[in-house]
């Protein structure tokens, strides 16, 4: 090979390594671009032309500060000033470009300040990447975050953030309006501090019970609970609760609402109904009286005269045999007439019931436990439904069941009140016992019967200073009535159980 | 002339309603007894002091509905009510209405005839008073246009000239008429004759 045919051949592969250069940086699939020590551009590829919608011949004629957006010059002529000093070899930096038609792109710069070599001037050297979307995305976040923060800053319900150890994390400024207490008051403390004494531990319990088991005792969607304000004020509290899994860390966020009011009101409107019906039942009764008199007095009314016109006669020697033997004998008749009287009220107040439809025990407790809401709630009372599904349905009276359910639950309570060193729990159960009868059992944890177990059934023995004495005994005539039973026995640890039987309706199977 | 009285009894009470008779028998009144009031409308009632004993609650027309009815039809027979339950308000309703007693069963004896005699007594004050001024408006009515129109001048206070002069007649032809109509009324003097025509005025109005 002669010289020139070698420097022909070391010139070709010269430029076959250009060619490849210049292919490849045409074609990268990020933007490139060069420009002189005083920005002007002399080199950008495909990718970085697009982007800023220039032909390459209308770049070369803009320096780097020309393309890049107003506000966001200044920061790129400080860096620009830094690398020049000599501060730093490179940098980076997010600016928006200004395209050809105006709008704005996001790009983020890599730029190096090549130094001259034999000679050459120093050239800038810049990879650009188009993070609009990302931009774009970052900011919907932002406003969403936004939004949401809106939205729990001025929720007129307190938004409480929890961790694993029931610790809060954040509360808004609702939480301070409701509770009273500033938010730095409440950050790290427990969620307890917002609960009086007695739901405290078993919130503790609950919820390390949910952490270990994963499973919800309490419906997290709008229980009642009672809250307790700063300055010891006990409150009506209607709460929700979500959780997150965040890092593997676990966070719950609660929503609690205050319903004093809704509350006060609900109330107002049960007192009210609750006096209609003891209007109403004391009406039913004064009529009951009223018809009971007049069908007593006209059989007395005839005995009377009948007796007073035979004294006349007597009186004048007048009365002759056959007339007082017609006048006895009407009196006969009207002394039978008002006995029969008497004997039907009789029967009527203590009738067998005369309404026996085929029940759901359940539904019937159901029913008695919205009745007694109120009394649950005013007394603290936690309520434990324990109810056993499918079972027979029974032929009884509602009326009456509901009665001696009543009565049963109102002695549970009652039983409780002076409780006040344990939860106070009235558990309210429903199964098949073992010869397939219904059961239902009200269990409290209240004082107990002690010895007095047995004397309770009893007419007008009474535990209550303002009792009567005869709810249990006429709740245990009420259940023979139906074929039934009706016991007591002591719950363990504290307090006692009332259970009766229902026998299942004929025809149906358990 | 006059007919003994009659105490009228309803009451839907069989054995009330007997012994209500059986009680007013035994003093020696005369007693009549139906079991509705419709009953007692059927009847025709006899020319006699009479009152009615009426129990409150009765099927079909009820006691206070049928005190009303017999206003209505201008019977006036005094009523004892009687009632298995008085309420008050239905008490004050049957006095208003002009009831002589409200008795709650069982009522003494004693009250019950008690009642009835001043009932009684009190329907024969009303028949004689009727009787007087329908006899009195029988002589008014045999009396001539013009005797009636100097009588009704004499009892203004008007003397006899004066009622010639305003009838354009002579004084002794008013004498006259005057005296024939006096003869007629059954009136001896004057004053008796005002309070006779007062009695026939104040009858016409209820």
């Amino acid at each position: 090979m002669s010289h020139a045919e070698s420097a022909a051949t070391h010139v070709e592969a010269r430029q076959q390594v250009e060619q490849r250069w210049r292919t490849a940086f045409e074609n990268s699939a990020i933007g490139i671009t060069m420009a002189d020590f005083a920005g002007h551009f002399f080199a950008a590829n495909s990718v970085f032309r697009t982007m800023l919608g220039y032909t390459e011949s209308e770049l070369y004629q803009l320096t780097f500060l020309d393309v890049t957006y107003e506000e966001d010059r200044e920061a790129n002529e400080e860096l620009v000033r830094e690398l020049v000093e000599g501060k730093r070899q490179h940098f980076q930096i997010e600016k928006r470009y200004r395209r050809k038609d105006g709008t704005l792109v996001w790009g983020r710069n890599d730029v190096a300040l090549v130094p001259g070599i034999g000679g050459a001037a120093p050239f800038w050297f810049a990879v650009v990447e188009d993070i609009t979307q990302r931009k774009e995305e970052e900011s919907a976040r932002r406003y969403t975050e936004e939004k949401y923060r809106l939205v729990v800053e001025t929720a007129s319900d307190a938004v409480i953030s929890l961790d694993e150890t029931s610790a809060i994390l954040l509360a808004n400024p609702a939480t301070t309006r409701i509770f009273g207490y500033d938010p730095a008051e409440l950050i790290g403390k427990p969620l307890t501090m917002l609960m009086p004494e007695f739901l405290r531990k078993l919130h503790e319990v609950g919820f390390k019970r949910y952490l270990a088991t994963g499973q919800r005792h309490i419906n997290w969607q709008g229980t009642e609970l009672v809250g307790r304000r700063k300055n010891g004020q006990e409150f009506p509290v209607e709460i929700s609760f979500g959780e997150l899994t965040k890092d593997g860390h676990r966070v719950f966020t609660g929503f609690i609402r205050d319903i004093s009011e809704r509350k006060q009101a609900q109330r107002a409107i049960q007192n009210a109904q609750a006096e209609l019906a003891r209007v109403s039942r004391l009406t039913t009764m004064g009529e009951l009286a009223a018809s009971i008199a007049h069908e007593v007095n006209q059989p007395l009314t005839a005995v009377n005269n009948n007796s007073s016109a035979c004294l006349r006669l007597l009186a004048n020697q007048n009365l002759q045999p056959d007339v007082l033997r017609r006048a006895l004998q009407e009196i006969v008749a009207d002394g039978t007439r008002a006995s029969a009287i008497v004997a039907r009220i009789r029967a009527f107040i203590k009738k067998t019931p005369a309404e026996k439809n085929t029940l759901d025990v359940n539904e019937v407790i159901g029913e008695v436990l919205v009745m007694m809401a109120h009394g649950f709630e005013e007394n603290r009372i936690l309520l434990q439904r324990e109810l056993a599904q499918a079972l027979p349905p029974v032929l009884g009276d509602r009326v009456q069941l509901q009665q001696v359910l009543l009565n049963l639950i109102m002695n549970g309570i009652e039983a409780m009140t002076a409780v006040t060193n344990r939860p106070r729990t009235l558990w309210v159960q429903s199964r098949i016992d073992e010869s397939g009868d219904v059961l239902i059992a009200v269990r409290d944890s209240g004082t107990g019967l002690g010895s007095e177990s047995d004397r309770v059934f009893t007419p007008f023995f009474t535990t209550k200073t303002n009792g009567m004495g005869m709810g249990l005994s006429i709740s245990r005539s009420l259940i023979e009535g139906h074929g039934g039973r009706l016991w007591s026995s002591p719950n363990s640890p504290h307090g006692a159980i009332f259970s009766f039987t229902l026998p299942a309706a004929a025809g149906s199977s358990a | 002339m006059t007919q003994a009285p009659v105490v009228f009894v309803v009451d839907d009470d069989p054995s009330v309603r007997s012994s209500l008779k059986f009680l007013m028998s035994s003093v020696g009144l005369q007693v009549e007894s139906f079991d509705s009031a419709d009953a007692l409308l059927q009847r025709k009632l006899p020319d006699a002091p009479s009152c009615l004993v009426l129990d409150v609650r009765l099927r079909g027309l009820s006691g206070l509905d049928f005190q009303r009815e017999l206003a209505a039809r201008n019977c006036h027979m005094p009523i004892i009510f009687i009632t298995g339950h008085g309420d008050i308000p239905m008490s004050v309703r049957a006095m208003k209405a002009g009831a002589v007693e409200f008795l709650t069963k069982p009522f003494r004896d004693q009250d019950l005839l008690d009642a009835v005699r001043i009932a009684l007594e009190k329907d024969r004050g009303r028949r004689e008073r009727k009787k007087e001024v329908s006899d009195l408006k029988e002589r008014f009515d045999s009396l001539t246009p013009r005797e009636q129109k100097v009588i009704s001048l004499v009892v203004s206070g008007m003397l006899n000239k004066q009622i010639a002069d305003q009838l354009g007649t002579a004084e002794n032809t008013v004498k006259v008429h005057r005296s024939r109509a006096m003869e007629k009324m059954q009136a001896q003097s004057v004053a008796e004759l005002v309070k006779m025509i007062d009695k026939l005025e104040s009858s016409v109005e209820p």
